[in-house]
C-alpha cells in the first residue's frame, strides 16, 4: 500500500514524494491515539471497534495532511513550472514532519497493540496473526477500490488523462491542478491507512516510516515507476522473496537480497515488471 | 585621582575574579542519540544527567559542571561529526558517550588523539576497551562480562543444551552473541542457529516461524533494542516457541532492555530472564535517593531505567574525580584510574588497566512473572 501511493503520485506528477514515509507515520500515530485514547476512553467503544475506527481516522488524517501539504507547498511550487523545487520541497516536508512528530511524541517506542494482533491463526506449522490477515484484506480491498476508481469512474479516467498528458487534458476541459491535488490526497490517505495497519506490527516511533520507505521505493522501481499493476505484483514478489530469504539464507540478508533483486531488475528490465505502454501518433 | 585609582584597582580585581570563576568550570561534552531508532537512549540519558547536574548546581570543590549535548544518532558518522564539533567549540575535559557501540568506537580514537577522557555508560562491544585506548573508561558491563554469566546460568541453572542466538547486526549485537556462544559451547551446549537482523526489521514472523521449525530449543539469548525485542518476543509467543506463548524455550537478555519492556511486550514477556544492573527495588540508600529525586523531577509515576541511572552515575563519577582534586582532562583520567569501590546507583566502580569497570557486584538475574513483575533469582 505504501508503494502504491508512491507510484500513484509518480504516475500522475512524474515526481517522487520523499515525505510519503512520514505520512505513514502520521497515520500510525493517529490510529494509536484514536484507538487507545479517544475510541476506548472517550467513546467507550470495545477494543476491536476502537481499532476499526482508528483505521478510518488514519485514512482521514492522511488525506487531510496530503491536502494541506499540497496546498501549502507542492501546488505553489508546481505552478512556477519548476520540477526540481517540488522534489526538494518533499525532502523539506519530510524533515519537518519527522521532527515535528519527534517533538510531539518523543523517541521512546510506543506499544500499539490491536486486539487482532493478539489473535493467532494456525495452519499446521504456519502461523500468522489476525492483524496480518486484516492487513492483507484491507490492502486488497483498497487496491481493488483504487483500481476500479481509476478504470471505471470519470474522475479516474480524467486522472489517467492528466498522467498521460497534462496539457492536453487541460485542453479537454479537465482541471489538472484539481486532479493532481486529488491524487496526492488519495495517495496520502492510502499512506495514512497503511500506517494504521502497520502500527501494531512495527516498532512505532517517529522514524517508523523511514524503515518502510526504502523497501517501498525498491518495490516501485521493480514494479515499474507509475505502474499500479506492476507495483502490486512487485510488492508480493518482494514479500515472498524476503520470507524465503529469512528461512533459507538468514534474516541478515533480507536487505541484500531485496536490493539485489532491484539491481537485477534495473539491469535486465529497467522499465520494471510491467512496462508502461506509451503510444505516439507518428 | 585617588578615587579613580581605587576604582581601577577594584575593577581589575573584579575582572580577575570573574576570569578565575570562568576558569573554574569542568566542561562535560555529551554525545548521545537524540534522533533515530536509538534516540530513547539519549532522552533517558539526558534525564539522568540533568538530574545529577541539579544536585551539583552548587559546584564541586569550587568547580562548576557545565554540559553540552550533541546528537550522535547512534551513527558512527554523525557521532564523529558531533564529537569534532564538541571538541572545536566547547573544548570539553571529558565526553560522556556514546550509547551505541558503533558510535562509541568511532569517537574513541578522536578523543584519544585529543587527550580527552571518554566516559562510556552504554556500549557493550569488547573493542572499546580492548583497543589500547588510555582515555576510555566504561562503567557499563561489556559483552564478556554479560555473556558468560548468561551462558553459565543457562547451562547450569536452566539445564539448557540448545540455544538460538538472536541479535542485531551491530558491533554490540555481534559481540554479545559471540560472548554467549563462546562460553555456552565451552560448557557443552550447542548453538542451533545464529539469527541476526538489521535495526530496520519490524516484522519477526518469518524469524519466529524459522525458529519454530528448528526443533528443540531451550534458550533464546536476545541482544537487540527494546522496540525490536518487544516485537520479537510477541512473534515468538505467537509461534508458541517461548513460555509466554505456551512453548518451552526461555528468552534471555542482557542489560540492554530498560525497565518497562515487560509491560510493552505483555504476556509474551512471561518467563523472560535477564541480567539487570539497575534494579528499582534495590534497598541501597543511593538507589532509593536517586529514585526519589527522579520521581520528584519527572513525575511520581515514572520508574527510572538503567539508562537514566548510568547517565546519572557518569556525572557522579566526574564530580567525584573533581572532588578528589581533578581540574582537567589529564587529572580526571588519573583520578579515574585510581577509583576503587566508588559507589554509584549501578553498583561500585573500580576501573581496570584497560578502563573497564571490573566490579559486577550488583549485577543479578531477574525473571518476569505472570503479572509482569520481576522476581530476583539468586544465581
Amino acid at each position: 500500500m505504501v508503494a502504491l501511493g508512491l507510484t500513484l503520485i509518480y504516475g500522475v506528477l512524474n515526481q517522487i514524494n520523499f515525505a510519503h514515509a512520514d505520512f505513514v507515520t502520521v497515520g500510525a500515530f493517529t490510529a494509536f491515539f484514536t484507538a487507545t485514547r479517544f475510541a476506548t476512553k472517550v467513546l467507550g467503544l470495545p477494543d476491536t471497534g476502537g481499532y476499526l475506527l482508528s483505521l478510518v481516522a488514519a485514512l482521514g488524517a492522511g488525506a487531510v495532511l496530503g491536502f494541506l501539504v499540497n496546498a501549502a507547498v507542492f501546488a505553489p511550487l508546481r505552478s512556477r513550472g519548476d520540477e526540481l523545487r517540488p522534489l526538494i520541497a518533499t525532502i523539506g516536508v519530510s524533515v519537518l514532519l519527522e521532527n515535528g512528530q519527534l517533538a510531539l511524541f518523543g523517541p521512546i517506542p510506543y506499544q500499539f497493540d490491536s486486539p487482532l494482533a493478539r489473535e493467532t491463526i494456525r495452519l499446521g506449522r504456519i502461523f500468522f496473526s489476525a492483524q496480518s490477515l486484516l492487513v492483507v484484506a484491507v490492502s486488497v480491498a483498497a487496491i481493488a477500490a483504487l483500481y476500479a476508481f481509476m478504470r471505471f469512474t470519470f474522475l479516474g479516467k480524467a486522472l489517467r488523462a492528466v498522467a498521460q498528458d497534462r496539457e492536453t487534458a487541460g485542453l479537454m476541459g479537465i482541471n489538472p491542478n484539481l486532479l493532481i491535488g486529488l491524487t496526492i490526497v488519495i495517495a496520502s490517505a492510502l499512506a495514512g491507512m497503511a500506517g494504521a495497519l502497520l502500527g501494531p506490527v512495527v516498532v512505532l516511533t517517529p522514524f517508523t516510516g523511514a524503515s518502510l520507505i526504502v523497501k517501498a521505493f525498491a518495490i516501485v522501481i521493480i514494479g515499474g515507476f507509475g505502474n499500479m499493476q506492476g507495483t502490486i505484483i512487485a510488492g508480493l514478489l518482494v514479500g515472498i522473496v524476503e520470507a524465503f530469504t529469512v528461512q533459507y539464507l538468514g534474516s541478515g540478508l533480507i536487505d541484500l537480497v531485496a536490493f539485489a533483486l532491484l539491481l537485477t531488475m534495473l539491469a535486465v528490465r529497467p522499465t520494471g515488471l510491467i512496462a508502461e505502454r506509451k503510444e505516439e501518433n507518428v | 585621582m585617588k578615587l579613580a585609582i581605587k576604582a581601577a584597582i577594584f575593577a581589575f580585581a573584579c575582572a580577575a575574579l570573574a576570569a578565575q570563576a570562568q576558569d573554574r568550570v569542568i566542561r562535560i561534552g555529551v554525545a548521545m542519540p537524540i534522533s533515530g531508532p536509538g534516540s530513547y537512549f539519549g532522552v533517558m540519558g539526558k534525564e539522568g544527567i540533568d538530574l545529577a547536574l541539579e544536585q551539583f548546581k552548587g559546584g564541586v570543590n569550587g568547580y562548576r559542571l557545565q554540559v553540552q549535548y550533541e546528537d550522535s544518532a547512534c551513527s558512527p558518522l554523525q557521532a564523529t561529526n558531533a564529537v569534532k564539533r564538541i571538541l572545536d567549540q566547547f573544548k570539553p575535559h571529558v565526553v560522556v558517550g556514546d550509547e551505541c557501540s558503533d558510535a562509541s568506537l568511532a569517537i574513541a580514537p578522536i578523543l584519544e588523539q585529543a587527550k580527552v577522557v571518554q566516559l562510556n555508560a552504554g556500549s557493550v562491544t569488547m573493542k572499546l576497551t580492548e583497543s589500547g585506548y588510555k582515555y576510555v573508561f566504561r562503567i557499563f558491563p561489556n559483552a564478556e562480562q554479560q555473556g558468560p554469566p548468561l551462558a553459565r546460568n543457562a547451562y547450569d541453572k536452566l539445564k539448557a543444551r540448545n540455544a538460538v542466538l538472536l541479535y542485531e547486526k551491530t558491533n554490540a549485537g555481534q559481540d554479545s552473541a559471540d560472548g554467549f556462544e563462546k562460553f555456552f559451547v565451552a560448557a557443552g551446549g550447542k548453538i542451533v542457529a545464529r539469527i541476526d537482523f538489521g535495526r530496520d526489521l519490524n516484522d519477526f514472523t518469518s524469524i519466529a516461524t524459522r525458529i519454530a521449525s528448528l526443533g528443540k530449543v531451550d534458550v533464546l539469548p536476545t541482544f537487540a533494542l527494546e522496540g525490536q525485542t518487544v516485537r520479537l518476543a510477541q512473534a515468538l509467543a505467537q509461534a508458541k516457541v517461548i513460555r509466554g506463548g505456551g512453548g518451552n524455550a526461555i528468552q534471555m537478555g542482557s542489560i540492554w532492555l530498560p525497565y518497562g519492556f515487560d509491560q510493552k511486550a505483555g504476556q509474551a514477556a512471561e518467563g523472560y530472564i535477564r541480567i539487570v544492573q539497575f534494579d528499582p527495588t534495590e534497598k541501597r540508600a543511593i538507589v532509593q535517593d536517586f529514585i526519589k529525586a527522579f520521581r520528584a523531577k519527572y513525575g511520581a509515576d515514572r520508574v527510572p531505567t538503567h539508562i537514566n541511572s548510568h547517565a546519572y552515575d557518569s556525572i557522579l563519577l566526574i564530580a567525584e574525580a573533581v572532588r578528589r582534586g581533578a581540574t582537567d582532562s589529564e587529572s580526571i583520567r588519573e583520578r579515574f584510574s585510581r577509583f576503587k569501590d566508588v559507589e554509584v546507583t549501578t553498583g561500585r566502580i573500580t576501573f581496570g588497566p584497560n578502563g573497564q569497570n571490573s566490579d559486577l557486584s550488583v549485577i543479578h538475574f531477574v525473571e518476569t512473572q505472570k503479572d509482569l513483575s520481576w522476581k530476583g533469582l539468586d544465581w
